[in-house]
């Protein structure tokens, strides 16, 4: 049966919720009612040839049929500015104007700043049209516009600056650009004057906005900038276009700044999302669905990095025409999660319902139970990796990398769910895609549906985890689950009630509060059973000020799809370094004993013990297991336990010096191939065929306090557990380990360490 | 611009008198190939995505059919014929001869051509 997963769309307003509180959905369809179940899922995997779908419907008070909205998605970001008239010209002279750094120019108009509506045709406001050209747009009384543009186009990705000068006295305007001396370019000066017609109308009774118009009076917005605007600055006094551009806005205490109305200063609140105005009117603002601070200006010197050294130099914001945080949709149902709910993968059912049911048609949305305070709490607890799901959030890598197809080796299959993307854009992307304007997205947020972190989507990542929660089902071994936003949110706390975690097959994405929660597990005696590959990869950052959202900076490294502009690695969020946590000193291999490697495009392979697998301290983990046998060369869907990303032991990168490498793999081929990070220069010999250290190590090693841990260095050793009816050698291995790491008897760190 | 952001950056010419390279391919779409074959379709699959063949998923692990990457993002994305794949192998190979086709100009020859 071909299932229609998306007549549907929804998102939850907390992405996990504790045992005991609500959760609200926002969904939205253009069928007039849903019917809502909620599931708890065992494994999300449609799959034919996996270990079948499985889940537990639960009696909940949103179960049933409601009403359902048909509610738009509207991406673009802007700030705002609400004023009173303050900000709309009414006699004598208006200049205004802003260092600007188109990134796409195309399609439509791009404002840059005032109040224009389009829908009443009221208002002004300075723009680039299709073509580049700035433009000055004015409403009159007789209700059409007036457009007066400058016939000189500004180019992608050179600062300018654009500014207006009205004389409503005269009854004149001058449109004037100023393109700075950059590299073999001179500067370059524009200006043409207009006379203006009679009965103009300039208040559109509306905030003023930086980034877009407004589509009408309903806080719906358009024309929407992609690119970099820095100090948009506004004078009630005649200023030649150059003084106005050069003016430099630094209050003094008992010093105004005559005729000065407004100067936005980006470079200040950077992790936040307030627009400051240093002019004595105190105009401020604020910024909506997320466009990103941190980045360089018309300033930038490029001797400094870091935005939080140097603001002045980060005193841009880039907007995008495809920026979502926040759909902003109505809810639908809340949800009272009951107290006596077990912590798992759930998700809402979501069909058309009705006296004629659709077999076919069937949509989710997903969202996680936790513990809740009277939940009585399992030794073992599964991290699930939400800041990965997020990441990775409607990535369309298949539809629109060039690269994609070669990686993979295959013809790209492509999820129903590839299709909606491509035909309904403004659900925005992951952050390995890029916006329109090719710069690539720092954001992801679950204020909006996330199509690949549903059961029946595709497998890569929450999918690919649910077959270790069927395996604990399996084989009857209690567990709870949280997900690493609490692990973000309340550091090592969220560990504490636990004597053992588990993080799952693809813990790519981690953020410092969550990397030293694990740390801090390991170091009080608690157990980790790392069982991924390609693990605690990327230092990332939720968003202080929009907590939903995930901000990622690629960096000049690792193995990325974009990488960040020159200057431009520090998150506006927290201010950190984002890119690799090899490059803050804090590699993977020093947390769980092994780092990335390499990426398996072709065949899978499998793992070989090594001599130190005889050591007494890892007999525990090959009880009941041959020795000499090839450990994991089976599995669904990827054929073998080593493969699609796999980590590797390296004592220069941090592994215990005490650790055991206790397997290695074999098996991998031409398509293996190194992640960028691990080779300095490009020789032969780089590939699996030959390069020793294309490989996956599974470790263990003994922590402070009784602790240990153990990782298998392979996102694919999870879909190997359910082999041969769960009867396998790493089943075994696997089971083996989670006995002994749920039993308290501690493990011993060993003397020579 | 770097490598794999280049649509233009794999510089293998397909030799159509390579016939071997398409029977080692037909005899294992999915299998492991000779490093002269693995540079064929290393430049087959590389490229600007407009336009690019792409399979979707009707049912997974069981049902594929042949579709195209639009040229505009929020373009409608139809399928491209009315076959529906019950093996990636045969997909794969389908595809293969589409691209040998488009590629060099050329038809492959019934011999080594038909079905697997």
């Amino acid at each position: 049966m071909i299932f229609r997963t998306n007549e549907y769309l929804g998102y939850p307003d907390r992405i996990s919720v504790p045992a005991g509180e609500t959760v609200r959905f926002q969904l939205s369809s253009k069928r007039p009612n849903v019917k809502v179940e909620v599931l708890r899922f065992r494994c999300g995997d449609v799959d034919v040839n996996g270990p079948g779908f499985k889940y537990e419907v639960m009696a909940s008070n949103v179960d049933g049929e409601h009403a359902c909205l048909d509610q738009p998605i509207r991406p673009g970001s802007n700030a705002i500015v609400e004023h009173d008239g303050a900000l709309a010209p009414t006699q004598g002279h208006w200049c205004f104007g802003a260092y600007v750094y188109p990134t796409r120019i195309a399609d439509n108009a791009r404002a840059v700043m005032g109040n224009w509506c389009e829908a009443s045709a009221r208002g002004y406001a300075l723009e680039l049209d299709e073509e580049g050209c700035p433009v000055l747009v004015l409403g009159q009384s007789t209700g059409a516009s007036a457009r007066f543009a400058l016939d000189v186009k500004l180019r992608q990705r050179v600062w300018a600056f654009v500014s207006v000068a009205l004389d409503l006295v005269r009854r004149s305007a001058t449109l004037s650009l100023i393109v700075p001396a950059d590299g073999v370019q001179p500067i370059v000066a524009h200006a043409k004057s207009f006379a203006l017609p009679q009965a103009l109308a300039l208040d559109s009774g509306l905030p003023f906005l930086i980034a877009a118009h407004h589509l009408n009076g309903e806080q719906q917005y358009a024309s929407h900038f992609d690119g970099k605007i820095e100090a948009p600055r506004i004078f009630s006094r005649p200023l030649e276009a150059e003084a106005l551009r050069v003016f430099d806005c630094q209050p003094r205490t008992g010093a105004t700044e005559a005729g000065l109305v407004a100067f936005w200063d980006f470079s200040d609140g950077i992790s936040t999302l307030s627009v400051k105005d240093l002019s004595s009117n105190g105009l401020h603002g604020s910024l909506r669905q997320l466009p990103r601070r941190g980045v360089t200006g018309f300033h930038w010197s490029g001797s400094v990095h870091d935005w939080r050294l140097s603001p002045r130099e980060y005193a841009a914001i880039h907007f995008h025409s495809d920026d979502i945080y926040d759909c902003g949709w109505q809810t639908t149902c809340t949800l009272d999660v009951p107290a006596d709910w077990r912590s798992g993968v759930y998700a809402l059912r979501l069909t058309p319902g009705g006296n004629d049911p659709e077999a076919n048609c069937e949509s989710y949305v997903t969202f996680f139970v936790t513990p809740g305070k009277t939940s009585r709490r399992a030794d073992l607890v599964i991290v699930a990796s939400v800041a990965t799901y997020l990441a990775y959030a409607n990535s369309a890598l298949r539809l629109y990398q060039v690269h994609f197809e070669t990686l993979m080796e295959h013809v790209l299959w492509l999820p129903q769910d590839d299709v909606f993307m491509q035909e309904n854009p403004e659900i925005g992307q992951s952050t390995y895609d890029c916006h329109v304007d090719g710069s690539g997205r720092a954001y992801s947020s679950w204020l909006r549906p996330v199509l690949n972190m549903r059961p029946r989507g595709y497998w890569f990542n929450l999918i690919n985890d649910t077959h270790i929660l069927d395996w604990l089902e399996e084989k009857g071994i209690s567990y709870d689950l949280i997900t690493d936003v609490e692990l973000d949110r309340e550091g090592a706390r969220a560990l504490a009630p636990y004597r053992a975690i588990m993080t799952p097959t693809h813990p790519e994405y981690y953020s410092f509060s969550m990397m030293n929660a694990i740390m801090a597990h390991q170091n009080a005696g608690g157990r980790h059973v790392s069982m991924g590959g390609n693990a605690f990869y990327w230092r990332c950052g939720f968003h202080p000020a929009a907590p939903a959202a995930l901000e990622v900076r690629r960096g000049m490294a690792g193995t990325r799809t974009w990488e960040s502009e020159p200057g431009e690695v520090h998150l506006a969020g927290t201010g950190e370094p984002g890119s690799l946590w090899r490059h803050s000193g804090f590699a993977p291999q020093k947390l769980v004993g092994v780092g990335f490697s390499a990426m398996i495009n072709d065949t899978c392979g499998y793992y070989v013990c090594t001599a130190e697998s005889e050591d007494a301290r890892a007999a525990f983990i090959f009880e009941g297991v041959d020795r000499d046998e090839k450990l994991g060369d089976f599995g669904f869907r990827y054929n073998g336990a080593v493969g699609s990303e796999i980590d590797r032991y390296d004592l220069e990168l941090g592994t215990p010096r005490h650790a055991l490498r206790i397997a290695t793999s074999e098996g991998l081929g031409a398509g293996a191939l190194p992640t960028p990070e691990e080779f300095r220069t490009v020789v032969d010999g780089l590939d699996g065929t030959q390069n020793a250290l294309v490989r996956a190590d599974m470790v263990f090693f003994e922590t402070a306090n009784g602790g240990a841990v153990f990782a298998t260095g392979s996102i694919t050793y999870g879909m190997s557990l359910g082999h041969n009816n769960y009867d396998n050698n790493i089943s075994a291995i696997t089971l083996n380990v989670v006995k002994r790491f749920l039993d308290p008897a501690p493990f011993v760190i060993p003397a020579q360490a | 611009m770097d490598h794999t952001s280049d649509p233009s950056a794999m510089r293998y010419v397909i030799d159509p008198s390579r016939l071997d390279l398409v029977e080692e391919f037909r005899a294992s779409p999915l299998g492991v190939h000779s490093p002269e074959l693995r540079k064929l379709l290393a430049r087959m699959r590389w490229g600007r995505p407009e336009g690019r063949l792409v399979l979707i998923v009707l049912e997974p692990g069981k049902a594929w059919r042949l579709s195209r990457i639009p040229k505009r993002r929020g373009d409608p994305m139809p399928f491209v014929d009315d076959r529906v794949f019950t093996s990636l192998a045969e997909a794969e190979w389908h595809v293969f001869k589409l691209r040998w086709r488009e590629m060099t100009g050329e038809t492959l020859p019934a011999e080594v051509s038909g079905d697997l």
